[in-house]
């Protein structure tokens, strides 16, 4: 396999002497993001978000399964992401690459470990059957930020899917299909987005650090290092993962936090709009309300 | 929602890929993406002519055997149309990411449907046909297929092309043919009970749909197939308005 090419010597100065400049080389300020694209399929579970040249697709999908014996409580719910060679010629399939491994572990952390899905609330059976929630990311073009990408992916996704409802008598459970029963959304206790934050040394000042919102592929490839927070739209900080040897001033990384929460108010509100859309889209003939099967709490 | 049987395509839109292609049918839709010409492996390498990879992934979950059967019938497939011995000693890797099938009851499990594996095989051939050409990668022909399933019901007999999941899944037997621009047969896959007649007729009736590039009024004509179905015309006309996009300036 090529190596994936690594930025020239010209590009990094220019990149650098650049900055000193309070510039960025696609002209965005530099808390700025790249417009923000979020679509869902025709079945359930199905988003595709666009973050300018990044393209990240997710397919989440369930399937009645036996529990871990030590958690006979807790459905499982898995998140797998893999980096095709779609993405860039020089990820191999078979080999798990750098930044796939730390995608994965971000967003395992993120979501997973937050309890953002209710992992209690997909049991059917106790230590018999649960669901297994199954959320597949498929990264389909890579031009930095790949974090904030598929995590906002897979919560738009999460929120989106229905499973069929279901009925318990006894020991024997019963899926209904389609036709049968509408289906039910998954039980969601928060969201949290992810917000990564690419640090460079300043040349300008001595010890100062420059930092970049939502970074670029080659502006990904230049950072000293970088920063991912994940937050909720309440304030509540699920993770930080701050990477890269550069040392950040505790102030300054207090001010990414803070960024990092209006960041995510805007997602979260642009999110629930683009849902609200499609479920408006999919309503036809208000016939919704009366076919829902779950209960107004 | 009822899948549209005509097809479409959305052109070279993954921007690091050399070519992409977006191609949607029958509630099939599939990303297809082909870097290439690149360096191989060394373990891989081949002295005379171009390594061919092709992976297939699934919508959900981990691919299988399905898949890698879906793989060997696209690589030896995409070894004849594609002139593997202009790049000898070099890499074509065509990723295909399957992202929608046709909604079955079940919604949201995995679509585990032993047999019917095959539906999806023209999706995959076309999307390969048309990132490939979104690549600019020389290829001697390209080749254009259609499925088609027969409903034999004692003696009568129906022919159902592009069948939905449904009717694919009823019919007493499946064909799936792939055909050159110049009309020659290059997949044939077949599954199910049928004789020979009804081969034949499906072959004729496949060669029309893929191929009808001369004499197509007559042939149109006696077979009653109209000109809207024909795979080659689609293949044709996407690629005409793509060039004519690339080149607006050239006006």
């Amino acid at each position: 396999m090529p190596r994936e090419v690594e930025p020239s010597v010209n590009e990094r100065q220019f990149f650098e002497k650049a900055l000193a400049e309070n510039l960025r080389l696609d002209g965005r300020a530099f808390d700025q993001f790249r417009d923000l694209e979020l679509s869902f399929g025709d079945e359930f579970g199905v988003a595709d978000v666009r973050l300018g040249k990044t393209r990240i697709h997710t397919n989440i999908s369930a399937e009645v399964t036996t529990p871990y014996p030590d958690k006979p409580f807790d459905g499982l719910f898995t998140i797998t992401t893999e980096l095709s060679p779609m993405t860039s010629p020089h990820y191999e399939t078979s080999r798990p690459s750098d930044p796939e491994i730390l995608l994965s572990r971000i967003l395992e952390k993120n979501l997973r470990r937050s309890q953002a899905l209710d992992t209690e609330s997909l049991c059917l059976i106790a230590g018999h059957k649960v669901w297994s929630v199954r959320a597949d990311v498929h990264i389909l073009s890579h031009d930095g930020n790949l974090i904030d990408a598929s995590c906002i992916s897979v919560l738009a996704a999460l929120q989106h899917f229905r499973k069929p409802d279901t009925s318990s008598e006894g020991e024997n459970v019963t899926v209904y299909t389609l036709e049968e029963r509408d289906p039910v959304p998954l039980s969601l206790l928060h969201f949290p987005y992810c917000v990564t934050f690419s640090f460079y040394p300043s040349t300008v000042e001595e010890g100062e650090t420059v930092i970049l919102l939502d970074s670029t592929l080659l502006e990904e490839q230049l950072r000293e290092g970088s920063a991912t927070i994940g937050i909720n739209k309440d304030g509540e900080l699920c993770q930080i993962a701050k990477l890269g040897g550069i040392s950040v001033d505790a102030v300054a990384f207090l001010g990414c936090v803070q960024v990092a929460l209006a960041r995510v108010k805007e997602i979260s509100t642009f999110v629930i709009k683009r849902l609200a859309e499609d479920a408006k889209k999919r309503d036809k003939g208000d016939l919704m309300a009366e076919l829902r099967a779950e209960n107004d709490r | 929602m009822v899948a549209s049987k005509e097809p479409s395509v959305l052109l070279s839109h993954l921007h690091r890929a050399d070519g992409s292609a977006t191609f949607s049918q029958n509630g099939y839709t599939v990303i297809g993406a082909v870097n290439g010409p690149i360096e191989v492996p060394r373990r891989h390498e081949l002295p005379e002519e171009a390594v061919i990879e092709v992976l297939v992934r699934p919508a959900a979950g981990v691919g299988g055997t399905r898949e890698r059967h879906l793989e060997s019938i696209l690589h030896s497939t995409l070894r004849q149309i594609i002139l593997v011995h202009n790049f000898p000693r070099h890499l074509i890797q065509v990723t295909l990411q399957i992202t929608n099938t046709p909604e079955n009851k079940n919604t949201g499990s995995k679509v585990v449907q032993a047999g019917s594996h095959l539906a999806i095989l023209p999706a995959l051939l076309q999307t390969a046909v048309l990132a490939l050409l979104s690549a600019s990668m020389p290829l001697a022909t390209i080749l254009t297929s259609v499925s088609i399933a027969i409903h034999a019901d004692g003696k009568s007999r129906k022919l159902i092309t592009h069948p939905s999941l449904k009717e694919f899944e009823s019919a007493s037997s499946v064909h799936i043919m792939a055909f050159t621009s110049h009309g020659e047969p290059l997949v044939v896959e077949s599954q199910g009970t049928f004789t020979l007649e009804d081969w034949e007729e499906v072959f004729e009736t496949v060669k029309a749909l893929c191929h009808a590039e001369h004499n197509r009024i007559d042939d149109n004509a006696m077979q009653g197939v109209d000109g809207k179905g024909n795979m080659l015309e689609f293949v044709k006309s996407a690629m005409g308005e793509k060039v004519a996009q690339d080149l607006h300036w050239h006006t």
